[in-house]
């Protein structure tokens, strides 16, 4: 059974269940386990290597848990061998906003925006237009809507790779540390674009060690270290009194980054 | 008189009467080269270990003999081959009524396909990792990721090799004369023969391939500006 429904709480929109990932005899997720209310953004963090990159790939399968099970708005798929259309399913019910922003680089800012519509949703055309350009204008670049991503700053690259996420009307938006690759003056602009997003009650699940973005925005707050979840909790109560040695010294090294940063 | 312009310059029109069939041949072997050499790539990437050796045996074979050996091999294997085929199953196939074109096309379409899927898979892995996640993650099928995403940029990035093998093919089919079809080469050569004035004939034969080479840089260059713009900067970034 692939497919199974989630009539318990209708406020669950992200559950994953003993995910277990491997890359050859790396085993880099080691059943991790993890639910995200309808609304709620969940700031993952840990050390490098920790798999948290990996984790947000197996939630929409770009990379394929070997074990476990993932729920996405009810709808259920299992790690291991599960059928093309069940991923496809999947994958129409999230979307993504990368490090390296991987706007399509053959298109227009607008047509990065509408083409998960149209193609993928088979969303009648001047509806997806109409809502392409209020999203542009939403993160503010409606005076660049036919720029090609090669024409744009990194931040307003990331915008637009938000704007595209957000177009799909997706159950959940996976952000993987979508400010770690912009200059440090570009960093602001789109930290607020996700804040604002994320006032409007969209459910998201953001990779990222801006402290102040996590303390502000986060719902909840996750570490991880070596493929597992350490420690979980509200911003305010998880930085304040850490109880694990690890995220203790994670915040500390993070901190010190921080402090020398300025 | 070591040279006589008169000569060269009343054969010009004659030679350049076969420059429809030189580019024939090429633009054919091209495009058929490509599909051929498309099934080859994606035979490969199919990751049978038997058929992988199989293309790979294939391309190394082709990639390393000369063009002019395997003409010769298609135009004197085919016929014996074609003729034992016709008796046995009563095929009413005549080997004299094979069109010397049908050798050369052969020949040529195999020799392009060898080096067509190896530029097509690397073409192909030109184009980022992310860009075929990114088009998953918006939920495209495999399908879809790669008519709408990875093939205009692959193509994109394909066009001046494409253009050098097209460079290459037009003067490679100064070869197709020794199978007897007439062409720039063949022209040129029975002209010198018939007037025994080699230096001209060859003269003009080498400025129409020059020009020939010289359009299609340029109208190469053209298309990939025309088609590039989409990532007319990503390379400064
Ligand atoms: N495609 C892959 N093939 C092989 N190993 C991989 C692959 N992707 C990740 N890994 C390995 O998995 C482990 C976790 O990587 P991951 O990228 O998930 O970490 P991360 O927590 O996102 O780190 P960072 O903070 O540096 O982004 C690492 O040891 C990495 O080498
Ligand atoms: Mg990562």
């Amino acid at each position: 059974m692939t497919k199974a429904e989630n009539g318990t709480d209708s406020t669950v929109m992200v559950t994953l269940r003993g995910i277990h990932k491997s890359f050859a005899d790396n085993h880099v997720l080691k059943g991790v386990s993890l639910s995200v209310n309808q609304g709620e953004v969940l700031v993952i963090m840990g050390a490098s290597g920790s798999g948290k990159t990996t984790l947000l790939r197996c939630i929409n399968y770009l990379e394929r848990p070997n074990e476990g099970e993932i729920t996405v708005g009810g709808f259920t798929v299992r790690g291991g061998r599960a059928p093309k259309r069940d991923i496809l399913v999947l994958r129409r019910k999230t979307a993504m906003v990368f490090q390296h922003y991987n706007l399509f680089a053959n298109k227009t800012a607008l047509e990065n925006v509408l083409l998960g519509q149209t193609v993928a949703r088979k969303t009648p055309k001047e509806q997806a237009r109409e809502l392409s350009l209020r999203l542009l204008e939403r993160v503010g670049l409606a005076d660049k809507i036919n720029a090609y991503p090669s024409e744009l700053s990194g931040g307003q690259q990331q915008r637009v790779g938000i704007a595209r996420a957000l177009a799909l009307n997706p159950d959940v938006v996976l952000f993987d540390e979508p400010t770690s690759a912009l200059d440090p003056e570009l960093v602001g602009e789109v930290l607020d674009t996700i804040k604002s997003i994320a006032a409007e009650g969209i459910t998201m699940i953001v990779v990222t060690h801006e402290m102040s973005f996590a303390r502000e925005v986060a719902s909840r707050v996750l570490f991880m270290d070596e493929g597992a979840v350490i420690e979980e909790g509200e911003p305010q109560e998880i930085f304040t009194r850490p109880r694990e040695e690890r995220t203790k010294k994670f915040l500390r090294r993070i901190s010190a980054d921080w402090d020398y940063n300025i | 008189m070591f040279f006589d312009l008169d000569f060269a310059l009343k054969s010009f029109p004659e030679v350049l009467g076969g420059v429809p069939m030189t580019l024939l041949v090429t633009a054919t072997s091209i495009l058929l080269g490509f599909a051929l050499g498309f099934l080859i790539y994606s035979l490969q990437a199919r990751k049978r270990r038997w058929l992988t050796a199989l293309c790979r045996l294939y391309v190394s074979v082709v990639r390393g003999t000369p063009l002019l050996v395997q003409l010769y091999i298609v135009y004197f294997a085919v016929p014996p081959l074609l003729h034992t085929l016709s008796q046995r199953y009563g095929l009413p196939l005549k080997v004299a009524d094979i069109p010397p074109l049908a050798y050369a096309l052969t020949a040529f379409t195999i020799n392009t396909s060898a080096y067509m899927s190896e530029l097509i898979r690397s073409a192909l892995s030109s184009v980022e990792a992310g860009q075929m996640e990114a088009a998953q993650s918006v939920g495209m099928s495999a399908w879809q990721s790669y008519r709408l995403i990875i093939l205009p940029q692959a193509f994109v990035e394909a066009i001046p090799n494409i253009g050098n093998m097209f460079l290459g093919l037009i003067k490679g089919t100064s070869l197709v004369y020794t199978v007897k079809l007439v062409e720039v080469m063949a022209r040129a050569k029975v002209l010198a023969a018939y007037g025994l004035r080699y230096i001209e004939v060859y003269l003009v034969a080498s400025l129409i391939y020059w020009g020939l080479s010289i359009c299609f840089e340029i109208l190469f260059k053209k298309l990939e500006q025309v088609l590039r713009v989409g990532s007319r900067k990503l390379k400064a970034i």
